[in-house]
């Protein structure tokens, strides 16, 4: 194999360390340019990829090669959305929504990883508990609605108590996996420290179990949205859910298409939430990231 | 029953200990009375066959375990300090801590208040050359860092003894060669009853006073060792014709335990 011609600068041994230093650094900003190039190229992508087929829909839609009474254009979802804002339609329905999904969402997170947190630091909670609650998990949480509404009323509480109990069980079970997955040999070190107690949880299980809970935070987030919009189109007369549900029923395709894109953005929005809470919190589990982000 | 003797008391004194693990296939005999006697301020290196039972021993020995019969008596010294303290491999270093709190963690375990655990945290991180590494955390550290963590923060108790467990294992061969050499310098100047466990013999001799040798499971003390090399240790002893001898000697009465313990499993 013969070698590869490729363009070099030769320096004597003796060597311009000066002339070295500088070639060394123009090569190693070309490559950081080179890097900076293609992650802007991802993103260019990412963002044009949906803005095309955005453009198809519309065109679509205006030629008649989809009927655009069910698959309004892009940009008819659009000025609708901007009539339910000026008129107040849009935020009548978000409001109750927005102040449903977070309360069930508070309350079930907390008492979630409060009996998760017990379960995982008492073996007999954990045993009393443990059977009950798994059995308890594959009941899904919205078929439980009708009798929260024949206890309740057509209040808020019965909206409020479906979201926070799915988001309950999925923190319980994930606080619970947090402390019991916690490596053997950290417990052995914090043993051999003499933690007990108080100290042991605020310093040891706590902190070791908090990655596990904010992903179940964050899949808690996702099935919040589900359930107070599936409750929503059966209990209720206003929100999200009942925009979308009686935008079917008088057959308002624009505004079902505006529904649905504000649920999807409060899902992203709570999700982006945890995120950012999970990075003030958890601080040692994105360490690692920052650095290599430097380093490039 | 053989006694490491000089005239010091001793800072542990190992009586018959025997261990018996019950599990759910019957009844495993770790440790088959075992006598030791260490001196204060001696550094003593375990080697034996994997599930010997050295890492029971030491455990016993700094009261993570008890033992089924037979007694330990550890030396107190008449200070607040825990009497002992343990090195594991890195894995023991606390991921959610920078490597300040972690150094720090022991004494703060024992309550001393933060501006006086972090003035002692800082001294050890010093020593051990992570100075300017304080505020980051382990994952972002090498396992040589890591180790060296672990190694400040059972210094950093101010335990009379430090118990450690295979803590340089993790590490490759150069790293370690380099830890062992920090680990020295680190004991010689601050000495403390040291309990190293390993499998490496050569690590044995190089930084032990005492080498106990044990057979393969049941533990049982084979033969203990009193290592000749004279302090500091030169850097090129493991090339003398001494140091092989010795090695040469440990590895045949190793030699068969461990034949035994890879019939064993």
């Amino acid at each position: 194999m013969s070698p590869k011609k490729t363009p070099t600068r030769t320096w004597s041994a003796s060597g311009d360390l000066a002339a070295r230093r500088r070639a060394l650094n123009a090569a190693s900003a070309r490559e950081y340019a080179h890097s900076r190039h293609l992650a802007q190229r991802d993103v260019l992508l990412s963002i044009l990829t949906p803005i095309v087929l955005l453009a198809i829909w519309e065109t679509a839609a205006r030629l008649g090669w989809i009927d655009a009474r069910l698959f309004s254009p892009p940009t008819r979802i659009l000025s609708q959305g901007a009539t339910m804002v000026a008129n107040g339609q849009l935020w009548a329905n978000l409001l109750p929504t927005l102040l449903r999904l977070l309360t069930g969402f508070v309350t079930g997170s907390i008492a979630g990883i409060v009996v998760g947190l017990l379960m995982g630091v008492s073996r007999v909670v954990r045993a009393a508990l443990g059977p009950m609650f798994t059995a308890l998990y594959a009941l899904p949480k919205i078929a439980i609605l009708p009798l929260l509404l024949l206890i309740f009323g057509l209040t808020e509480t019965p909206k409020i108590l479906s979201v926070a109990i799915s988001v309950f069980f999925v923190l319980q079970i994930n606080t619970v996996a947090g402390v019991v997955q916690i490596d053997e040999r950290i417990l052995e070190a914090a043993r051999a420290y003499r933690a007990t107690g108080w100290r042991l949880f605020r310093f040891v299980l706590l902190p070791g179990a908090m990655p596990s809970i904010f992903t179940g935070l964050q899949v808690a987030a996702g099935s919040g949205v589900i359930v107070i919009t599936a409750v929503e189109y059966v209990a209720s007369n206003q929100g999200l859910g009942f925009l979308i549900w009686n935008s079917w029923l008088l057959f308002q395709p624009a505004q079902m298409y505006v529904g649905l894109i504000v649920v999807s953005l409060l899902g992203a929005l709570l999700t982006g939430a945890v995120v950012l809470l999970e990075r003030a919190v958890v601080p040692w589990r994105r360490a690692n990231t920052l650095r290599k982000k430097r380093n490039t | 029953m053989a006694v490491i003797s000089s005239g010091i008391r001793p800072a542990f004194l190992v009586e018959g200990v025997s261990k018996m693990f019950a599990g759910r296939t019957g009844e495993v005999l770790a440790l088959d009375d075992v006598s030791l006697q260490l001196r204060e301020g001696s550094f003593t290196c375990i080697v034996g066959p994997s599930g010997c039972g050295k890492s029971t021993l030491l455990r016993i020995l700094g009261g993570l375990e008890t033992a089924t019969l037979g007694t330990v008596t550890a030396n107190l010294a008449a200070t607040d300090v825990p009497e002992s303290a343990f090195v594991f491999q890195e894995h023991g270093v606390f991921p959610w801590f920078t490597v300040l709190d972690n150094v720090a963690f022991g004494v703060r375990m024992a309550g001393v208040r933060k501006a006086r655990r972090e003035k002692i945290a800082h001294d050890w991180i010093g020593r051990i050359g992570l100075t300017g590494f304080e505020g980051a955390y382990p994952h972002q550290l090498s396992g040589g860092m890591r180790q060296r963590i672990a190694i400040a923060r059972a210094f950093a108790t101010g335990s009379p003894s430090l118990l450690m467990d295979e803590p340089l294992g993790a590490l490759d061969a150069q790293t370690r060669m380099l830890m062992q050499e920090q680990l020295l310098r680190v004991w010689e100047s601050d000495q403390k009853t040291v309990v190293l466990v390993t499998h490496q013999i050569e690590e044995a001799l190089l930084l032990g006073d005492v080498v106990v040798v044990m057979s393969a499971r049941p533990g049982r003390v084979k033969e203990i060792i009193t290592v000749p090399f004279p302090r500091p240790r030169p850097a090129d002893l493991e090339g003398t014709p001494e140091f092989a001898a010795l090695r040469q000697h440990i590895w045949n009465a190793l030699r068969d335990e461990v034949r035994a313990s890879m019939e064993f499993s």
